[in-house]
């Protein structure tokens, strides 16, 4: 009976918000406010364009300079003067990227440090987790590369988990969350190291004349294209992950302000987040293992 | 000159609308061959529905990334004009 209460009062408040937020142009901000300094709660303006929106989202220094607003800078003017060259404004952006990182780096490392220190030959219910997902790639590489191979498994698992907990870490609801995979430059590093691992690999195995003869394969005049196929296996593999973890975002992003996020955005992130962050993360993983297979049984 | 940039803006987004319906066009096709074959092949062995559904699910995130590549193009298309 109380469930059946509690689901109504919900359903309730739901369409409260929904009737509520049609003509309204104001977002509701929980925190300390800047204007008084008090910890509250307190509205601002805020548009309520799709298009704005996006671009707040996803160009935060884009928006801020069509709103006219000025950053404030903390520091030497010079240094960002000159950091200004390389990036215009990108400030913002590079910020939120690094501090995502460094977010799922710290928390990675608390969860492996913590599984260390308890494991042991009776394993927990923890333990197994990690022992089955060690277990899938450890399978996957052995596999796919022969058993003599077996020392790649744990870079493979690293690249594994960190997509893995890169993808999921944009559905957590705090503002300014998102996942690094939804900027460029992390997946294209992750796959220029792949693309790097995958040459020192042909090195190792036949040598450095032997590498650069392969280039020239059947015969000389085509070695661009052989360079410019390499090139596009970074490219392939790195858009892929970029495109959807992007396009879900934008999708994401759009739908719940047209259903002004009432309850729609959960199943979407479930969607997004879950099940395309998954087959991301093990599609870029099982690539990763192919590209290096091919090399070692050419 | 502001005619010009208005329809340079008009063309970018026809540009982006055509490049999404026409390259989501491939993608579903190759989508929908790759999933009625692993139907037939559950049918026929349903011990292997594991890893046929993982077989299959890698072919399509394989498949769809030409789709992938016209969705990005057609967000540079909207954003940066």
């Amino acid at each position: 009976m109380t469930k059946k209460k509690i689901i109504w009062l919900f359903i309730i408040v739901m369409v409260i918000q929904v009737l509520l937020s049609f003509k309204l142009e104001y977002k509701i901000n929980v925190g300390i406010n800047p204007d008084t300094g008090k910890f509250g709660v307190w509205n601002t303006h805020h548009p309520t364009k799709i298009q704005d929106q996006v671009t707040e989202e996803f160009q935060p220094d884009l928006y801020l300079r069509n709103q006219g607003i000025e950053p404030t800078i903390y520091g030497s003017r010079k240094l960002y003067e000159f950091f200004q060259i390389f990036s215009k404004n990108g400030a913002i952006n590079a910020f939120k990227l690094i501090r995502m990182i460094l977010i799922i780096d710290i928390v990675f490392l608390a969860i492996i440090l913590y599984m260390r220190r308890n494991m042991g030959s009776k394993p927990s219910k923890r333990q197994l987790v990690f022992e089955m997902v060690y277990g899938f790639i450890d399978d996957l590489t052995t596999e796919t590369l022969g058993k003599q191979n077996a020392h790649f498994t744990p870079y493979i698992l690293t690249i594994f988990l960190f997509i893995l907990s890169a993808n999921f870490i944009g559905i957590v609801p705090i503002p300014g969350f998102m996942e690094p995979t939804r900027n460029l430059n992390v997946p294209l590093g992750m796959g220029l190291v792949i693309i790097s691992v995958v040459h020192y690999v042909s090195i190792k195995k036949s040598g450095f004349k032997d590498y650069l003869k392969g280039y020239a394969e059947p015969f000389f005049a085509l070695a661009p294209i052989n360079v410019i196929g390499e090139v596009s296996k970074v490219i392939s593999i790195s858009f892929r992950l970029f495109g959807n973890v992007l396009g879900g975002a934008i999708i994401m992003l759009v739908v719940s302000s047209l259903t002004k996020y009432v309850i729609l955005p959960v199943g979407m992130n479930l969607f997004f987040g879950l099940f395309v962050g998954t087959i991301q993360a093990f599609v870029f993983t099982i690539l990763a293992v192919s590209y290096i297979a091919v090399v070692i049984f050419d | 000159m502001e005619g010009m940039e208005f329809i340079a803006k008009a063309a970018a987004y026809f540009g982006a609308a055509f490049c999404m319906g026409i390259g989501a066009l491939g993608p579903a096709l190759g989508e929908g061959f790759v999933a009625a074959k692993a139907c037939e092949g559950i049918a026929r062995s349903p011990e292997n529905a594991a890893l046929l559904t993982r077989t299959m699910l890698l072919g399509q995130a394989v498949t769809e990334s030409t789709g992938i590549y016209s969705l990005v193009i057609a967000l540079l298309l909207i954003f940066s004009t």
